[in-house]
């Protein structure tokens, strides 16, 4: 079952891995070292998935480098990632490619290595920052006890003012260059005339670095005796270890989106002079070539449309929601989503010059978008930072009438006590470390909501073909209903199959994967969504594969016989095509696991109601519609909305896209159609329904976690605030609690990510 | 106790001395990956044993 899967997967990725070895691909991923001796030497980067440890990175160099023609071959397990040297005399990519396959791992182009090598950078910089700063936190902690275990007057004044300088000189490099980044954040937030994070914190450093020198260069001044360099050191430290586990955090969750990126190159079906169609690089489109575009598909350029009328989602490019309609010689943008036909367009604009760039900008903000919890938050930041500054201002004012000695300490532990660092980092670090586990377990979210949605569903809305089900690709059943002396029986599946090839329907699909289609010149192929495929072969009679009107096969006698597809002529069915259909392995424990959780499952499909009845029985659902046409299927999610329910939706084809729009949280099947996957919240990359399960247990953790951290943030902050405020808090205590509990919020979210 | 007018400020120099290594360390790529060179004597063909430490 997940083999006959697996196999129609490797017959639509057969054509994309020979296009690896293309020089427009190659270039995305490799680079030509000069030449030595004549020889042509690449270094590609592949992403490897499915390593486990760090001894499967030892494995993999040695797959790598039997094959032969490869120079050297070294793997990150940390990064899964490989970097290979080969000779272009001797080997290709795909060659490479396939040695990983073979040794049990999966390797796609790795065109993320530059964002990758940012990420090194950054975390070295973090590492050396956070290293300088506790380092000589330690050291100055150490030159700072004998002033505070010594009884009065044990400590030599000049020893003191000798102790205070090799303080001052440690504490430089913390101020100079560890605490850099307050400073530099502080001043970006006052330039632009906003109040942030930084502002106190670099307020609270500055003025504690300022007063302890004073202090320690000329003692029994304006600032007293006593320096604070520990508790500077300190603080500075504990908020770069909290900013540290954040960036590891963004990091782990951007790994987990690229992978999601990496793919096989993209094909484009290119007419040739000769009608014959080739797959090729979308890279080696050229203005004017003509290219065919299956429904559900991108357009891989901007063109114009030559054959056939189609409705095209443009929602990415316009932010248009309503498709709109194309018909001949109307222009196509890249990246915009072909719905309901099968079309010829003729390119115009390939690579920079297509809109696509401004699509790819469009989806990262989709992804970064923040959620509305993370929103709210921000809105109480500013007022939030006021108070805290004019609090300080105020407690200043008000010691230096008390006690003047003190004045400077009061303040500075306000500021640093209220650091709201820990408020901050509840919501988003348990948001991004969920995602993460989530990502790493086979759930890709596009939108961080989709853990709120996950968690609180009520209704979960499944559909049948290609998502409880798929088909077996072996063996298709044909079932000839003409009266057998028009057509011979390889004609009919040979016409059957190369109509098929113009859909991504998972029933055209296991159509067209079992046997090559014959080379009818197709004109005017649509695709009806719930209905089929439609066209006229050159002689202009008509072909549909697809659903055949009910009169007719009443008329006929046939309406007793259940096929997936009928493929007529002039609308008279002349075979029915069957498949064997099958649950997937998982899906009657996902369902039942589902409903025990409380989760109202039920079955919307476009399939004939008998046979939604019977996987329904199967899974044991009551609730289980069939025949339903796309608008049905939304009418029905809507209802359940309108209940008050809150609706979630898994689905695979194009018929589910407005659907999965639709519903409060949405997931797609990782081979769904890419529109789905693109109308989706998430996607299932394994295609096993279990994932789901195990996410909304997850999302439900995340959202717990995020409540304690939104809890323990508040609670410290209304206990310490009044404490520094009636002198009870010293820096170092203030900077110990901040640094805790930023810390606790932290590592509470961590939690999640195991 | 005069000693520790020397102390100090030698001890101070020398932790600035032991930062600048552990620099040097991080920047070579020492820290990029603590698991995958400890995994490698796992591995049958890792390469030729120290010829000085064979039997």
């Amino acid at each position: 079952m997940a083999a006959s899967a697996q196999a129609i997967d490797r017959i639509a990725a057969a054509p994309a891995m020979a296009l690896l070895d293309d020089a427009a691909e190659l270039a995305r991923f490799t680079r030509w070292l000069p030449a030595r001796d004549g020889q042509r030497t690449g270094e590609s980067s592949l992403r490897i998935g499915g390593m486990h440890c760090a001894a499967c990175a030892g494995l993999i160099e040695a797959a790598l480098r039997r094959v032969d023609g490869v120079v050297d071959a070294r793997v990150s397990a940390a990064a899964q990632s490989a970097t290979v040297q080969w000779d272009a005399t001797r080997t290709r990519p795909s060659a490479l490619v396939r040695a990983i396959e073979q040794a049990g791992y999966s390797a796609l182009p790795d065109t993320a290595a530059g964002a990758r090598a940012l990420r090194l950078k950054e975390s070295r910089a973090a590492v050396w920052r956070l290293f300088v700063a506790a380092f000589c936190a330690m050291q100055v902690m150490m030159l700072a006890t004998p002033s505070y275990i010594s009884g009065p007057g044990e400590l030599a004044p000049d020893l003191k003012q000798l102790l205070d300088w090799g303080s001052w000189l440690l504490a430089l490099p913390v101020l100079l260059f560890a605490a850099a980044p307050f400073f530099t954040g502080a001043w970006r937030s006052v330039r632009v005339g906003r109040i942030g994070m930084d502002v106190p914190v670099a307020l609270g450093i500055g003025v504690a670095f300022l007063a302890s020198s004073g202090a320690a260069f000329a003692p029994g001044g304006l600032f007293g005796t006593e320096v604070y360099f520990d508790s500077l050191t300190m603080f500075v430290s504990f908020l770069l270890g909290g900013r540290y586990l954040e960036m590891r955090a963004r990091h782990r969750a951007a790994v987990a989106l690229e992978d999601s990126v990496g793919r096989l190159p993209e094909t484009a079906w290119r007419e040739c002079a000769d009608g014959s169609v080739e797959a090729v690089s979308v890279l080696r489109l050229q203005r004017g070539d003509t290219v065919r575009v299956a429904a559900g598909q991108a357009f891989a350029a901007d063109g114009v449309l030559l054959r056939g009328a189609t409705r095209v989602d443009e929602s990415l490019l316009s932010g248009e929601s309503v498709p709109v309609d194309k018909g001949v010689g109307a222009a196509l943008a890249a990246g915009s989503m072909n719905l309901d036909a099968p079309v010829v367009m003729r390119v115009e604009r390939v690579g920079a010059d297509t809109r696509f760039e401004a699509i790819v900008a469009l989806m990262r903000e989709a992804r970064t978008q923040r959620p509305a919890m993370l929103r709210s938050a921000d809105r109480w930041a500013a007022p939030f930072l006021w108070t805290v500054l004019l609090l300080a201002a105020g407690a200043a004012a008000v010691w230096s009438v008390i006690d003047p000695s003190r004045a400077v300490w009061v303040a500075v532990s306000v500021l640093i006590v209220t650091c709201p660092c820990a408020l901050s980092l509840a919501v988003p670090s348990a948001l991004l470390s969920a995602t993460a586990a989530m990502a790493r377990r086979g759930v890709l979210l596009r939108r961080l909501e989709a853990i709120d949605g996950l968690a609180r569903m009520d209704t979960l809305f499944i559909d049948k073909t290609g998502t409880l089900t798929q088909k077996e690709s072996g063996g298709v059943q044909m079932i000839r209903v003409d009266d057998g002396a028009h057509w011979s029986e390889a004609t009919l599946r040979g016409r059957a199959a190369s109509l098929a090839a113009w859909s991504t329907h998972p029933v055209a699909r296991a159509l067209a994967a079992d046997r090559a289609g014959d080379a009818t010149a197709w004109r005017d192929v649509r695709e009806l969504p719930g209905q089929g495929l439609e066209a006229r072969d050159p002689d202009g009679t008509r072909w549909q594969l697809g659903r055949c009107a009910a009169a007719t096969l009443d008329e006929r006698g046939l309406s007793s016989i259940a096929v997936d597809a009928w493929l007529s002529r002039d609308g008279q069915p002349l075979a029915g095509f069957r498949f064997a259909e099958s649950l997937r392995a998982d899906a009657a424990a996902a369902v039942a696991a589902l409903q025990r959780d409380g989760v109202r499952v039920a079955l919307l499909s476009g399939d004939t109601p008998a046979r939604v009845e019977r996987i329904g029985r199967l899974l044991g659902l009551s609730d289980c519609r069939g025949g339903l046409a796309p608008d049905a299927k939304l009418a029905a999610v809507r209802a359940a909305q309108a209940r008050g329910e809150r609706v979630a939706m898994i689905g695979d084809g194009i018929n589910d896209a407005p659907v999965l729009a639709q519903a409060d949280t949405s997931l797609a099947m990782g081979e769904g159609a890419q529109i789905a996957r693109a109308q989706a919240d998430g996607v299932l990359v394994s295609n096993a329904l279990h994932d789901v399960v195990r996410a909304r247990a997850l999302a439900r953790r995340s959202l717990r976690v995020m409540r304690q951290n939104l809890v323990w943030a508040a609670a410290y902050n209304a206990a310490c605030v009044p404490l520094a405020l009636i002198g009870w808090l010293p820096p170092w205590a203030a900077g110990l609690g901040m640094a805790t509990s930023s810390l606790v919020v932290v590592l509470n979210s961590l939690r999640l990510a195991r | 106790m005069d000693i520790l007018y020397l102390l100090i400020p030698l001890s101070t120099v020398l932790v600035l001395g032991i930062i600048g290594v552990f620099g040097w360390a991080l920047h070579g790529g020492q820290f990029d990956d603590l698991e995958q060179h400890g995994a490698q004597i796992l591995q049958a063909d890792a390469g030729s044993v120290d010829p000085c430490q064979g039997p």
